[in-house]
């Protein structure tokens, strides 16, 4: 591959950034790239920007959204029940679902969301997959730049322990911890 | 209401907490808001922690977003953002002052 690591290092956070829903990216991709740069410009390693972006990917599939207040959700409700078509969704209790909150479980509710959660998960992993596959790639390109980026194997990255820690202690600045 | 359910901030996690102390003093946007944070709490959010306690936050109707400017969008706490993080840091002073007390009591 003649590619530069910076460009390499561009692609690793654009690869992170395609594993969020497209609501996400419409809202914040432009931001978050930019972001990102700024942080690479920084000496912020790369695979460390990715592998964040990738973990909030993971929380925007996997943690139910709540709406913002009762007559948001409302509107929401109504909206959904107005659009041609608009039983894209499985059927739901109409009575007091605005009422309880789009994110609360309600008792018939379940079913429904049971399987959005599983899709939301198996897409998850199928990011994870290809997010990894993507790492092995780049990882020859950073090796070239001399940074000391971990291995780029797909098992070893995603079970970091550091990964797991939501905030560490930095390793570069003693009192400073990554979140 | 309790205090406990006045503070809304009680379960939104650190890093909500830390980005809404980060506005409360002026608009900010992503970039401006990790170096504000890791100077004054020596914490390093990474960008998707990041971005994941600004939509937390918004939805929650604690912060909004404002035009943007280029590519990046600044950042401005609530009245009721501000609101709820004076009865946050209220119920933490209380939770520090309760720790000392025991602390000196306790002899430890």
């Amino acid at each position: 591959m003649s590619a530069t690591p910076e460009a390499a290092e561009g692609r690793l956070v654009t690869a992170a950034l395609r594993c969020y829903p497209a609501r996400w990216r419409r809202r914040h991709a432009d931001e978050a790239a930019e972001l990102a740069a700024l942080l690479i410009a920084d000496g912020t390693p790369a695979a460390s920007i990715a592998w964040s972006y990738l973990a909030g990917a993971a929380r925007e599939w996997l943690v139910p959204r709540r709406p913002r207040s009762l007559s948001e959700a409302s509107e929401a409700s109504a909206a959904a029940d107005c659009r041609p078509g608009g039983a894209v969704s499985p059927p739901r209790p109409q009575a007091g679902r605005a009422q309880r909150g789009l994110g609360t479980e309600g008792n018939t509710g379940r079913p429904w969301r049971g399987g959005r959660r599983l899709a939301a998960a198996l897409l998850a992993a199928a990011c994870l997959i290809g997010f990894s596959v993507a790492l092995a790639a780049e990882g020859a390109p950073a090796k070239a730049a001399g940074t000391t980026q971990a291995p780029a194997s797909p098992g070893a990255g995603s079970h970091s322990p550091h990964r797991l820690n939501p905030c560490r202690p930095a390793q570069a600045t003693a009192h400073v911890r990554t979140c | 209401m309790s205090t406990r359910e006045q503070d809304v901030l009680r379960r939104a996690g650190e890093a909500s907490v830390l980005v809404l102390v980060s506005l409360a003093d002026g608009p900010k946007h992503g970039y401006a808001l990790i170096q504000d944070v890791k100077q004054f709490a020596g914490v390093e959010l990474g960008p998707g922690t990041l971005y994941g306690a600004l939509d937390r936050l918004e939805r929650l109707g604690l912060i909004e977003s404002l035009p943007a400017d280029e590519r990046r969008h600044p950042y401005r706490i609530t009245a009721t953002g501000a609101a709820a993080l004076r009865a946050h840091l209220d119920s933490l002073e209380r939770v520090s002052a309760a720790g000392r007390l025991r602390l000196q009591l306790g002899g430890a």
